[in-house]
């Protein structure tokens, strides 16, 4: 069990030996980033601009710009807070950063709303040109540097810092974009991420003996392809979506278009933060906000037994 | 071209290479500089003028410092990096462009236009002889740092100029950049700032105040030093003597006015918004034509 910003931290410094392009601009977090081994192991190609978000997103997209590969990390909320800045130095000028959004959703527990990252995805996705990833364990992690590093597109990295056990073995391929099934089924499908991914399986394993089988997509890069996407909910009457993040704006929103686009009648629910979060333990906020493996499970049975209840009404969407 | 070109027999004027300070040469090398920056004001009202909208004041007050920098002061290889952060100001860097001969004057009736490449503010994914985006002020300068940060860690001894307007500076991003620049003695760095004290809704002094401006770049570890934003052999020497410092980066405060044209000739009294009219935009015209020899 590791968190994926622990991650992320071994993987850079791996990706760093063979690309000599890739520096990180940090700002005052690189422990809390796991920025810091990169600074242990290359300290002339880390940069420190200090509690400055701003400045650091410019300077990176001005060393993007004359060729380096740039990693700014912070915690994703604040990083994003700064979207003035990403979207011109950034995304209108095409400049080949890695924004590195840590401590995302709920997570970061007792530090409360003004730290978490729930509305980081909103914000990205808005970008075009920007490629938004957010691993589910310690192998995409690595598969999705690697990735990271073949190319150089402004790219938002979001990341966890609960530890999450491995739901993919060591020849996971990851492929941009493309709806990766961590659990198949049959009749539901529920698409999810990032730190959600183990949370899902678990519901899904609490529902075994009710007979639901819902397959399980791990949604880890988007914009998700659209053609790849539709061709995998042809198999589903329900479609699911849970994340850690805002109902408005995130993962809900991209499968919600996809499935709207569809000509073909679905049932849509869809769970998420539907207020601004508040203090307290991950524990308790995941199972506040009916986000834990008993939440999700609970809501899973309901949705898809009201559905069935109600099977001619076509569309409807929850949130 | 003129009488002087005759009688110096100095390089044309379409190179324009850094010229080593010379007695005789340099009387030469400033007319010739006025002219070009003439020619950057004529091209940049009628660039305005036929768009139908733009920043005429703030395109006009720092004329004189791009000319500098365009025909004079930047590698004539193309090394060096502007970045107008300042980017209302777009079309005196268009206009710079076609005064060098590296943008088609054919383009000048298209500024605002639909898939224009001379966007109202720049884009370096249309007009790649725009460095860096920009718009949104105060991003401008952490960009130019990002730059000169790549420059110096590839050992380039090439500079990165960043034109502020001095509005701008009331941005909080422009001191972040500026006491990181300063912390980092990033001397490949050369920050001029258009200080026409004026922005959009009145007088930086009525808005919020910047002074006193040099004793804030000096605290901040910057290299200080303030000119006439007219005078084209200040403007000259002030880029030399920011170059040569290799300790710190450099702040040059260009004291300019709003709308300038030339000695006593200001347009449309220095205001931000004034609409130049047919009228405004003919006598312009008129004082250029007569003051260009």
């Amino acid at each position: 069990m590791k968190a994926t910003r622990d991650w992320f931290g071994d993987g850079l410094v791996d990706v760093a030996a063979k690309h000599e392009n890739v520096v990180v601009v940090n700002c005052d977090l690189a422990s809390a980033t796991k920025t810091s081994k990169f600074k242990e192991a290359y300290p002339d190609r880390f940069f420190e601009v200090g509690i400055a978000e701003a400045n650091g997103i410019g300077v990176a997209a001005g060393m993007a710009q004359d060729g380096f590969r740039p990693f700014v990390a912070s915690f994703g909320h604040f990083l994003t807070g700064k979207f003035l800045e990403i979207f011109q130095s950034v995304g209108l000028n095409d400049s080949g950063v890695v924004l590195v959004g840590t401590h995302a959703g709920l997570a970061i527990g007792k530090d409360g709303p003004t730290q978490m990252g729930l509305r980081d995805l909103a914000l990205m996705r808005t970008l075009h040109n920007v490629e938004v990833l957010q691993p589910a364990d310690g192998v995409e992690t690595r598969k999705m540097l690697e990735h990271v590093v073949s190319h150089d597109r402004p790219t938002y990295l979001r990341l966890c810092r609960q530890p999450q056990r491995e739901v993919h073995d060591e020849d996971y391929r990851f492929q941009f974009g493309h709806p990766d099934v961590v659990r198949p089924g049959e009749d539901v499908v529920i698409f999810t991420m990032g730190g959600m991914v183990p949370v899902v399986l678990d519901a899904v394993d609490v529902l075994a003996d009710t007979g639901l089988r819902p397959t399980v997509v791990n949604a880890s890069s988007l914009p998700m392809d659209h053609e790849a996407t539709n061709e995998l909910l042809g198999a589903y009457r329900h479609v699911l979506v849970f994340e850690d993040h805002f109902v408005k704006g995130g993962l809900i929103d991209e499968v919600g278009r996809i499935v709207l686009d569809l000509d073909r009648h679905l049932r849509f629910h869809a769970w998420g933060v539907d207020d601004y979060g508040q203090a307290a333990s991950p524990e308790e906020l995941y199972e506040r906000y009916e986000l834990d493996a008993t939440g999700v499970a609970n809501r899973i049975r309901v949705a898809t037994s009201a559905a069935s209840a109600d099977s001619d009404r076509g569309k409807d969407t929850q949130r | 071209m003129t009488a002087s070109t005759t009688y110096l027999d100095s390089p044309p004027a379409d190179t324009h290479p850094n010229l080593v300070d010379d007695e005789f040469e340099l009387p030469y090398r400033l007319a010739q500089i006025g002219q070009l920056a003439n020619d950057v004001r004529a091209h940049l009202l009628k660039m305005i003028h036929l768009a139908g909208s733009g920043h005429v004041g703030s395109s006009l007050s720092c004329a004189d410092l791009i000319s500098v920098l365009k025909f004079d002061q930047m590698d004539a290889s193309g090394r060096d990096v502007f970045v107008l952060s300042k980017g209302h100001a777009a079309p005196a860097w268009y206009a710079a462009l076609m005064v060098a001969g590296e943008l088609d004057p054919e383009e000048i009736g298209t500024l605002r236009r639909i898939d224009s490449r001379l966007q109202g503010h720049p884009d370096r994914k249309r007009l790649d002889l725009v460095s860096v985006s920009t718009g949104a002020l105060g991003q401008g300068l952490s960009v130019a740092i990002g730059r000169a940060q790549a420059r110096r860690m590839r050992n380039d001894d090439s500079s990165v100029y960043c034109l502020v307007g001095d509005g701008e500076l009331q941005e909080g991003q422009m001191w972040e950049a500026i006491t990181y620049a300063g912390a980092r003695g990033l001397a490949n760095v050369v920050l001029l700032v258009d200080y026409n004290r004026s922005q959009n809704d009145g007088t930086l002094e009525e808005i919020v105040p910047l002074h006193p401006l040099p004793e804030k770049f000096r605290s901040f570890h910057w290299h200080v030093q303030e000119v006439n934003g007219h005078s084209q052999l200040a403007i000259r020497d002030a880029i030399n003597n920011a170059r040569e410092n290799w300790m710190q980066p450099s702040v040059i405060i260009a004291h300019t006015r709003k709308g300038y044209l030339g000695p006593g000739e200001v347009l449309l009294n220095g205001s931000h918004s004034g609409v130049l009219t047919p009228e405004v935009y003919e006598d312009a015209v008129g004082y250029l034509e007569r003051t260009t020899v």
